[in-house]
């Protein structure tokens, strides 16, 4: 932990946003928006658990109360990353794998930013890729007018937390016409236990454009060997992304989370996709205890698509929450969902899943498929596609299944000669096969297949 | 009447709903509900203690618990605007000859007789609260299958009654089923000893008449070990101008080796409110099948369920829904796994029209242990118009790893190619439509007895009327 003398070691309230604000010389419309957001995060009621939604994720063990803030020095304006001896942490660097190919890259760990490159091409032409605290300051007029615009305070009392006191952060423009080929990638460590942790994304793109941002997250265990449910000490992560296409624009997102098991996360990750814009969402989870997460396409312009993907797989007694929501509001829209999920030991996960058409939107086509691989005896796997329909000119498919290994096919492999453990290992990788061949980048599917291998390991 | 109507019902007529003169009424409670109505229904029927001490517990349970939140609206319903109970007539019509000629007339437009004649093996009519008329074929009745409105039933088999009213569906399991424990009148208790096969369907007809009346019958099959019984129930109401509440409660044992099916064809009139709940148990090697449709009604929140307990029990549920304008039909069904090597499926198509909602609404539970076991259920939904609204919201919760469950479920609109190819062979355009729809619920109405697959066309042929622009 830092000890920069403007650290802070009283809990999460207004008066903290109040210093923080002032050292890190934050505009005034945002600090205000923080403090109004601050009002929501005391005046919301933590989510009832009776509702549909809550009722299968317990988030009461976890005390916001009890959470420390994170203590990062303020930075110096203009100074960009700290020239420290970069403490690039625990298993960032195999979280980022091979940094070359990457075409810009932040490294943040416990909030201090301890790299970052952009392609000079690309800076060149206009890209920005920065933390969200130094956008705000370079470039308010991308920034403001939509930071909240699309994941507001008000929604509930993480999203308010999130907004009143988010640090850090991750900031992409991309101006119009310009197609970046390779990804940016931001690679976040957490060593602090006991904290808040509140990152913010915000990816602003022009029109036509392209561009695929990877975000990496990973911590060192705080109380190590602390599984979800005996685990004293508790670190929350609650982040929120806003991604805003521009018109004919595609936004890909890759959220990759390996976080130590002492750590809950909350997020909610919404894109609001207009005319002709694509937006690609990859979530992958490997690491937490627990995570609740939302990952919400909003289409609200003809033409828009959206594909929605995600990478589940738990063991000990991880617990994995996703929401998502296939928002058809506009014409001649198209979504495609495809979720998979492996569960070991005791781990659970619980998918719900929305399509919604609106009225006239006609022409929608919808599509999701919920998979869940058990593995274990006590693992347990929730599933509810969830259909909503208001438009009749349409088609509109959701599919679950959950299964086990199928045993005479792994009778197959090892009476070809194949052992059990990679007959096995094969199954799995069948498993995930048909996602890992939609991944478009290659660090993320190798990163990936050696996650599977150490979450297969010792498994018979 | 029309050879392709056999239960001779003017449809033209049916349309808008006719009702008789309420007059005829034997007794009528106040409305509204409390401690003294309950005792005053239990007193009417002069029934034991014990029923009346499960009446006004669940009373109890009634005023506490909340309305859902979930499925439709229920908040406008004024529960102290209904008339808990209206007995018609005093006595049991023993024949036919018995029963009053103003009921007579409203089951001659229901063509219930004519239906008897032919199919039945009995009726029990509920005329409003009370059972009037009720008949069982002599050969059931030496085989030992009891066939009797549930009232007649208490009095007469009290011992097997009290072994399991509320034994599938307690009073705690929700708001209306407490509502139902409380003031329940009516409904049928049907009894098959072991072994026994009941070949012919046995069916009641349930009308509501008097406004702002609501119908709380209470149904209970019990199926002894290997044997069969079709129960079909089907209802029509009038139509009238303020809601109406229908909360009924169906309890099933279905014992080892046994099958039941439990056909419904829902015809409410567009004011009713339709909240009912309906659970079988299927213990080992039983198979327990409902078969649902739901055309009438405002609202529909009725989520057949089998409780599958014990090795090899199977459910099945098929599931129609049908909302016009107006309607919200939030049917569905569950299917609970306790028990290894179980098996169960669930098909459910639901159309929406001229601004209706129509859905499914569902849980698949596999419970740890209930290795073995297989589940599918498939969902198919038509939208007709851009007006109307499909949900579909099924649930998963597997706990167990040796199991298969898929769910699959498709929105879409009548296709175009579909239509243009029927009408290219000189089909027009309405029975086109007609024809396409009484295809996509094909697979459902081949399940239904012959004169209900028919009703059930005709019904569907009525809602369609001037569907094509």
């Amino acid at each position: 932990m830092s000890s920069h003398p403007s650290a802070v070691t009283s809990g999460l309230d207004r008066d903290l946003i109040v210093r923080r604000s002032a050292a890190a010389d934050e505009p005034a419309w945002l600090r205000d928006q923080r403090l109004a957001a601050w009002e929501d995060f005391v005046r919301l009621p933590l989510p009832p658990d009776a509702t549909e939604e809550w009722r299968r994720t317990d988030l009461r063990p976890l005390d916001l109360g009890a959470l420390r803030p994170l203590e990062v020095p303020a930075p110096s304006p203009g100074t960009g990353p700290r020239p420290q001896k970069p403490r690039v942490a625990g298993g960032l660097p195999a979280l980022v794998g091979d940094p070359s190919a990457a075409a810009g890259l932040r490294l943040v760990v416990d909030g201090v930013s301890v790299q970052a490159r952009l392609a000079p091409d690309l800076a060149k032409a206009g890209v920005v890729f920065t933390s969200l605290d130094d956008a705000v300051r370079s470039h308010p007029e991308l920034v403001r007018p939509h930071l909240g615009s699309v994941v507001q305070a008000d929604e509930n009392k993480y999203r308010a937390l999130n907004a009143a006191l988010w640090q850090g952060g991750t900031f992409l423009y991309v101006p119009e016409g310009v197609e970046v080929d390779l990804q940016l990638v931001t690679g976040t460590w957490l060593t602090a236990g006991g904290v808040a942790f509140l990152p913010r994304t915000l990816v602003v793109t022009g029109e036509r454009s392209r561009v695929t941002l990877v975000e990496l997250f990973g911590s060192s265990d705080a109380a190590p060997g602390g599984d979800a449910a005996q685990g004293a000490v508790r670190t929350f992560a609650g982040h929120a992304v806003e991604l805003v296409p521009g018109r004919g624009a595609q936004i890909r997102y890759v959220n990759l989370e390996d976080w130590s098991r002492s750590l809950w996360e909350v997020g909610i990750v919404r894109a609001v996709v207009g005319r002709d814009s694509t937006v690609n969402t990859l979530m992958i989870a490997f690491g937490a205890g627990l995570v609740k997460t939302n990952v919400e396409s909003r289409l609200l312009g003809e033409g828009a698509t959206s594909e929605m993907l995600g990478v589940l797989f738990g063991d000990g007694t991880q617990h994995f929450d996703y929401h998502t929501l296939q928002e058809h509001a506009a014409p001649n829209t198209t979504s495609d969902l495809l979720y998979k999920g492996a569960l070991k030991d005791k781990a659970r996960s619980v998918f719900a899943g929305l399509i919604r058409a609106d009225h006239g939107a006609q022409k929608t086509n919808a599509f999701q498929l919920n998979r869940n691989l058990i593995l274990s005896e006590g693992a347990r796997a929730d599933s509810m596609p969830k259909l909503e329909i208001m438009a009749n000119d349409l088609r509109c498919t959701h599919g679950a299944s959950t299964s086990r290994l199928n045993d005479e096919q792994i009778f197959y492999l090892m009476s070809r000669g194949l052992p059990r453990a990679t007959a096995v290992r094969m199954m799995v990788d069948g498993f995930f096969g048909e996602i890992f061949d939609r991944i478009p980048v290659e660090t993320v599917r190798a990163w990936l297949s050696g996650a599977i291998e150490r979450k297969m390991a010792g498994y018979v | 009447m029309a050879v392709t109507n056999p239960l001779g019902i003017d449809l033209d007529q049916y349309k808008f709903g006719f009702h008789d003169p309420e007059d005829k009424y034997a007794f009528k409670s106040r409305k509204g509900l409390d401690r003294e109505i309950v005792e005053t229904i239990s007193h009417m029927k002069s029934e034991p203690d014990w029923m009346r001490a499960v009446r006004l517990h669940s009373l109890g349970i009634f005023e506490k618990k909340p309305n859902p939140t979930w499925g439709g609206n229920v908040g406008e319903i004024d529960f102290n605007d209904i008339y808990y109970y209206v007995k018609p007539a005093e006595n049991q019509g023993k024949t036919w000859d018995d029963v009053p000629a103003d009921i007579k007339r409203t089951f001659d437009r229901l063509g219930i007789p004519e239906a008897e004649k032919k199919y039945l093996a009995g009726v029990g009519a509920q005329y409003e609260s009370e059972v009037v008329y009720h008949s069982l074929r002599e050969e059931w009745t030496k085989q030992g299958v009891i066939f009797l409105d549930m009232d007649s039933g208490l009095r007469e088999h009290p011992d097997i009654v009290r072994e399991y009213f509320g034994t599938v569906i307690p009073p705690e399991d929700n708001k209306f089923s407490a509502l139902n424990s409380a003031v329940w009148s009516g409904g049928s208790f049907v009894y098959v000893p072991e072994g026994v096969h009941v070949t012919i369907p046995l069916q009641a007809y349930f009308r509501i008449n008097a406004q702002n009346m609501g119908q709380f019958e209470r149904t209970l099959i019990i199926a002894e070990p290997g044997s069969y019984v079709h129960y079909v129930e089907g209802c029509t109401a009038p139509t009238y101008t303020s809601d109406s509440l229908h909360s009924a409660v169906v309890e099933i044992i279905v014992k080892e080796g046994a099958r039941v099916r439990y056909t419904t064809i829902q015809n409410w009139s567009k004011n009713v409110y339709n909240l009912v709940t309906k659970r079988a148990v299927a213990y080992r090697d039983a198979t327990m099948e409902w078969v649902d449709g739901n055309l009438g009604s405002k609202l529909t929140m009725k989520y057949p369920s089998v409780y599958m307990l014990e090795p090899g029990a199977k459910g099945e549920i098929l599931s129609i829904a049908f909302a016009g304008e107006g309607q919200h039909q939030d049917p569905g069904g569950k299917v609970i796994h306790a028990a290894p090597h179980t098996q169960s499926s669930v098909v459910s198509k639901s159309i929406s029209k001229s601004g209706g909602r129509a859905g499914y609404r569902g849980l698949v539970k596999v419970y740890p242990g209930a290795h073995g076991s297989k589940c599918a259920v498939r969902c198919d939904a038509l939208i007709l118009d851009d007006k109307s609204r499909s949900d579909t919201y099924p649930t998963m919760e597997i706990d167990e790893t040796d199991v298969q469950v898929t769910h699959e479920a498709t929105v879409s609109k009548v296709s175009d190619e579909q239509l243009f190819y029927l009408m290219s062979r000189g089909v027009n355009q309405d029975e086109a439509m007609n024809m396409i729809v009484r295809g996509f619920i094909e697979p459902i109405s081949r399940e239904l007895p012959m004169e209900y697959s028919v009703e059930l066309n005709r019904l569907i042929a009525l809602e369609m009327e001037g569907s094509v622009g």
